[in-house]
């Protein structure tokens, strides 16, 4: 009896949380509203570089180098007389396409392992997180490392390198979160009534997980720009002839004493777009995760729950 | 319980072999090796042959893997193709300078992110919360590299209170100088870390703030802080506990990337290093040790954790 | 009563003149020298700290290649028959003289007397011969070829004696080398790990990854050292070797990055030398492939490079270079004049070539800063080339670039000295293969006078400029930052040598 009331309630709950009114409560948070300005700002310098900046991001002028911001020079120049303000405008390409890159394959690798994980039998799950666990303990840098010395360094590896890092963490973090929602009452309900394992995953599992992986997606955008430059630092990433923010900040980084204040503004751009990305995944899972509601929506949560 | 223990006893000693295996065949799809880096630029292809086949490394794949094993068995973690030197001997100099920066920036993260995401998350409606919430954002949204890059700029270069960069060639014996090369590059990590943590630790605590038995402790007569704290706190710990484990490989990473900066003689820096010479034996030998290390870890971790959380526990125990 | 008081004035003017010269000789020793503000005696128990770029892989003379080893070990532990300074001229060492017959095919070397080995064992001539058949017998060890002219060694006497099939111009620069030096035929030391010479020091520890440390040979057949030990430490980033001088954690600091010097100057106690080396950054093109098969794309991409620019942009801490062969080295011809800064020319030459819009691939190491690829990535845009820049690590490279020859362009510093060699070896990376620079490379070796072996190099060295095959961007010169009171380090090869026998410290 009670059985089959939760799985109607269950339904409607799941899918009230994805209606639009989820979208004018993420409007309400200002902090949201601000992640999705500045990630737009992101999006539209991306494609505007594409056909055009103030000067050649990679025009060398030895005559003019380490220029303090002036007209010409919104940002300065580096050492090799190179335009900064340019040269960070057209990376932002390279930032949008490794997080959306990353991103999805991370989520994707991520779901995969998890939805793999709680399909299957105890021992496949168990051994399959011990593969996960080495996995972990090989961190993304080493992954890069070893495939750009095979390959060269390039995007292609920065993206490969975080999404299978960063999509086995995603398991990691879903494996509790499938199995928390493995045992709640309208799930139990459905297996007693007869529902398959797919059945399971498709209608119940997955859509109350999904506020979870598109908070990870979230997540992994913004680790994949952390990582790209990190590892373009260290040589594993964009190579050259590819501008990025994280290579700019390895080139600065020798003259960190005599000129401070060039690396200002990649390492600035880096910290934007991931506080952005991070605001904006951070706003979605207040919005739809209902545990993080404030006391004014626990009336309501009360009455649906109880 | 028992069955537990011995069950991720197995789990982790299959979890070494296959990392092993791992390990070892995917440094072998490495171009070049060390016997052309040991020729040079004038080395003729007879000379490089003669180095190979001295160093052993033309015999057939699967012989050199068993070796490796084989030693390994017998406790030796092997030894660098290049010098000689063991490789257990090497990495515990360079676990001298990582080791005790992976362990402050941990200790500042945890003192920085705990308190402070407990604190954020009970005040979490009131400006002095939210305030906390929004720089610990910005903190955890920063490179490390550019975070190292600007205490340089602060401490090092304007105020001259740190050295820049570096670590005393006679390792500790000067524990104090030792200390200040390694403060700002713990900082870098620590803060980072510290800002992760404390989000994580505050949306915890918002959930134990929302949770029935803080609200029945709160009718009690206690404050919410008070509640929070008494019985909220452990399972907040716990959830943070297990979160650790995968800060672990964060740590690394960014003890790879601040030895680069700050041109620390580590761990980090010893692998970048090897691999680019090729001395595969010692890259191995690292690798494997490294990957031990974190996995043990985390087979103490799980431990802990499922003796102490009744929720994990699996239905019929 | 005059004749006295004559005798006085004299013997006042005489003490006057000899106070005043002795002041000046003073004055004059302590101004003189390479450290202005040096007080003069030198601490016979100081230690001096180097600081150095690249660290050797292992300590084997024999078989491991690269200067890094050369540096640390030869002149200080390892000796020679002959040696040379820091400006490539040959000087004699463990012999005290050497003679060359008329016809280039006999040479001999009376050796000095009362030379031990570091372990305390006296070398004998027997040492010297085996060194050098070892060398030359054994393929496998580095520099073996230079000896093939060798048709004999033997000693009479305390003379060795050396017998050439053919005329070997190269001969005593490459004795001065690895070739050269001798070892205890009764030795079995590890040499991966342990040295065991005849110079003025010893090798007592290798800290991997850290250190070199050298201390004074008590037993030298020479002048004793000056200093009680020297210490190699090993900085691969600028500006972490930068702060290492200005701390005091080393009291010398070799290959300073010119973009950094004005973190010193302005620092107290620190002069900043200049010197010459024979470090030739090179453009090398890959000859076997198309389009820089074609002269006219190879001389274009050269006009299209502004080396003076380059120059700049890497802190002026170079001179221009046309062809192969730099100043320090015989056969040396100013050549910058060939296929000259010119990218209006250069476009012209593409389009003659119908190679418009050329994309190439640039492959070279991690170790080499950036900003060259990025200057010449600028350049070749300028005249319709786009650069694919590639930096792999060092092993990756030798094994792509060097041996498979898998590469378009690639940029490389041959830092050897007399190296002209490889433009006349049509199997080395360049693919570079020209029939008169390989007779007149030959007809150079068997000269038996200097001149006209210097002189065929020189026909040769422009041949090579004219044909392209490489672009040579430019010859570096070091910077080397001392501290007030050392005395007697090299300033100029300091990449290939650094023989610290005058090394001194005073306070």
């Amino acid at each position: 009896m009670s059985g089959v009331e939760t799985v109607e309630e269950a339904r409607t709950t799941g899918r009230r949380t994805r209606r639009a009114p989820w979208l004018a409560e993420l409007l309400r948070r200002p902090a949201g509203v601000a992640a999705g300005a500045w990630i737009l700002v992101l999006v539209v310098s991306a494609v505007v570089s594409s056909f055009w900046t103030p000067h050649d991001p990679f025009e060398a002028d030895p005559a003019s180098m380490w220029q303090t911001p002036s007209g010409a020079h919104l940002f300065g120049t580096d050492g090799i007389g190179r335009d900064i303000f340019s040269y960070v405008f057209a990376a932002s390409r390279t930032t949008v396409l490794v997080a959306v890159s990353a991103g999805l394959l991370a989520t994707v690798v991520g779901v995969g392992l998890s939805a793999l994980g709680s399909l299957t039998a105890r021992w496949v799950r168990e051994s399959m997180a011990v593969v996960i666990d080495i996995l972990i303990a090989f961190p993304t840098i080493l992954i890069a490392m070893l495939l750009s010395s095979i390959l060269g360094g390039s995007l292609f590896v920065v993206v490969t390198a975080v999404g299978i890092g960063y999509g086995v963490n995603i398991s990691r973090v879903s494996r509790a979160e499938i199995r928390r929602v493995g045992r709640t009452d309208y799930v139990l309900a459905a297996r007693a009534s007869g529902v398959g394992p797919a059945g399971i995953l498709g209608r119940h599992i997955l859509p109350n997980v999904a506020p979870v992986f598109v908070v990870q997606l979230s997540l992994a955008m913004a680790t994949s720009i952390l990582a790209e430059a990190g590892l373009s630092y260290l040589g594993y990433g964009a190579s050259a002839s590819t501008a990025s923010w994280g290579r700019l900040l390895n080139d600065l980084q020798v003259y960190i004493a005599i000129h401070p204040g060039s690396v200002v503004w990649p390492g600035l751009a880096i910290t934007l777009t991931v506080l952005a990305f991070n605001l904006l995944g951070d706003a979605i899972r207040e919005v739809s995760d209902p545990r993080l509601r404030t006391a004014s929506n626990r009336a309501d949560r009360r009455r649906n729950h109880s | 319980m028992i069955r537990f223990v011995l069950s991720r006893l197995v789990l982790l000693v299959v979890g070494l072999a296959a990392a092993s295996a791992l390990i070892f065949f995917t440094l072998r799809l490495l171009t070049g090796d060390v016997a052309q880096v040991i020729a040079g630029t004038q080395g003729t292809a007879e000379q490089v042959a003669a180095i190979r086949s001295s160093l052993g490394l033309d015999r057939p794949l699967p012989v050199q893997y068993a070796d490796w094993i084989l030693g390994l068995l017998h406790g030796d973690l092997g030894r660098s193709i290049v010098t000689g030197s063991s490789v257990a001997s090497q990495l515990g100099q360079k676990l001298a300078v990582t080791l005790p920066l992976a362990g402050l920036s941990l200790v500042i993260g945890l003192v920085v992110g705990i308190p402070l995401g407990v604190v954020s998350a009970i005040r979490h409606r009131r400006p002095s919360g939210t305030a906390i919430s929004v720089v610990a954002q910005a903190i955890a949204a920063i490179p490390a590299v550019w975070g190292g890059m600007i205490l340089i700029a602060v401490f090092a270069v304007t105020l001259k209170l740190l050295p820049t960069q570096g670590f005393p060639s006679d390792g500790w014996q000067d524990p104090a100088r030792a200390l200040r090369s390694i403060l700002l590059p713990a900082l870098t990590i620590g803060l980072i870390e510290g800002a992760v943590l404390l989000r994580f630790t505050r949306s915890a605590t918002l959930g134990a703030l929302n949770e029935d038995y803080v609200r029945t402790a709160a009718s009690k007569g206690m404050t919410r802080t008070q509640a929070v704290v008494r019985h909220g706190l452990p399972n907040v710990l716990l959830s943070v506990v297990s979160v650790l484990g995968v800060q672990l490989a964060a740590l690394l990473v960014g003890a790879v990337l601040v030895e680069q900066l700050f041109a620390l003689p580590g761990v980090g820096r010893m692998l970048v290093s090897d691999v680019g010479v090729r001395d595969l034996p010692k890259v191995q030998g690292e690798l494997l040790a490294l990957t031990g290390l974190v996995l043990i870890l985390g087979f103490v971790v799980d431990l802990v954790h499922r003796a102490v959380d009744p929720r994990l526990r699996e239905p019929g125990e | 009563m005059s004749s006295a008081r004559i005798r006085t004035t004299r013997a006042r003017l005489l003490a006057a003149t000899a106070l005043a010269a002795t002041s000046a000789l003073i004055l004059a020793g302590c101004t003189a020298g390479s450290a202005p503000n040096g007080t003069g005696t030198p601490d016979t128990s100081a230690t001096v700290t180097v600081g150095l770029v690249l660290e050797p892989t292992d300590l084997d003379i024999r078989t491991t290649a690269g200067i890094a080893l050369d540096q640390v070990l030869i002149d200080n532990v390892y000796q020679g028959l002959v040696g040379r300074t820091s400006t490539n001229k040959i000087v004699d060492v463990l012999a005290k003289s050497h003679t060359v017959s008329s016809d280039g095919l006999t040479y001999a070397f009376p050796l000095q007397t009362g030379v031990s080995f570091g372990d305390g064992k006296a070398m004998t001539p027997a040492d010297v011969v085996w060194s050098l058949e070892q060398v030359k017998k054994t393929k496998t060890f580095v520099n073996s070829a230079d000896l093939a002219k060798v048709k004999t060694i033997s000693a009479s006497g305390n003379t060795i004696t050396l017998k050439l099939s053919q005329p070997d111009s190269n001969l005593l620069w490459a004795l001065s080398g690895r070739a050269g030096l001798v070892l205890e035929k009764a030795a079995t030391n590890d040499l991966k790990t342990t040295a065991n010479g005849t110079g003025p020091y010893k090798l007592t520890t290798w800290k991997q990854g850290d250190s070199i440390a050298l201390t004074r040979n008590g037993d030298y057949w020479g002048t004793k050292a000056k200093v009680a030990g020297v210490t190699f430490r090993y900085y691969t980033s600028p500006s972490a070797a930068i702060n290492a001088v200005i701390s005091g954690d080393v009291d010398v600091q070799t290959a300073v990055d010119a973009t950094l010097k004005s973190q010193l100057t302005g620092v107290d106690g620190i002069s900043l030398k200049s010197g010459k080396t024979t470090d030739k950054y090179t453009l090398a093109f890959n000859n076997r492939v198309k389009p820089l098969t074609d002269i006219r794309v190879r001389q274009a991409i050269r006009e299209a490079i502004d080396s003076k620019a380059l120059i700049a942009a890497l802190g002026g801490s170079g001179v221009t270079q046309g062809g192969p062969i730099p100043a320090l080295d015989p056969g040396y011809e100013d050549l910058s004049s060939v296929d000259a800064y010119n990218p209006d020319n250069a476009k012209k030459l593409l389009k003659a070539a119908d190679a418009e819009n050329l994309t190439l691939d640039l492959t070279y190491a991690n170790f080499y800063p950036a900003a060259i690829g990025d200057v010449l990535t600028s350049d070749l845009k300028k005249v319709g080339i786009t650069l694919n820049v590639k930096q792999t690590d060092f092993t990756t490279w030798i094994n792509n670039v060097l041996v498979d020859h898998d590469y378009e362009l690639s940029i490389v510093n041959h830092a050897e000295s007399h190296d002209f060699g490889n433009w006349a070896n049509p199997d080395y990376y360049f693919g570079y293969d020209n029939k008169k620079v390989q007779q007149l490379y030959s007809e150079s070796l068997s000269a038996t006078d200097e001149a006209t072996a210097a002189d065929k190099l020189k026909q040769a060295a422009k041949i090579v400029a004219n044909d392209a095959p490489a672009d040579w961007l430019y010859t570096a010169t070091t910077l080397t930052a001392v501290h007030d009171g050392i005395t007697g380090f090299p300033t100029s090869s300091t990449s290939a040598r650094l023989d610290l026998a005058d090394l001194a410290k005073s306070e």
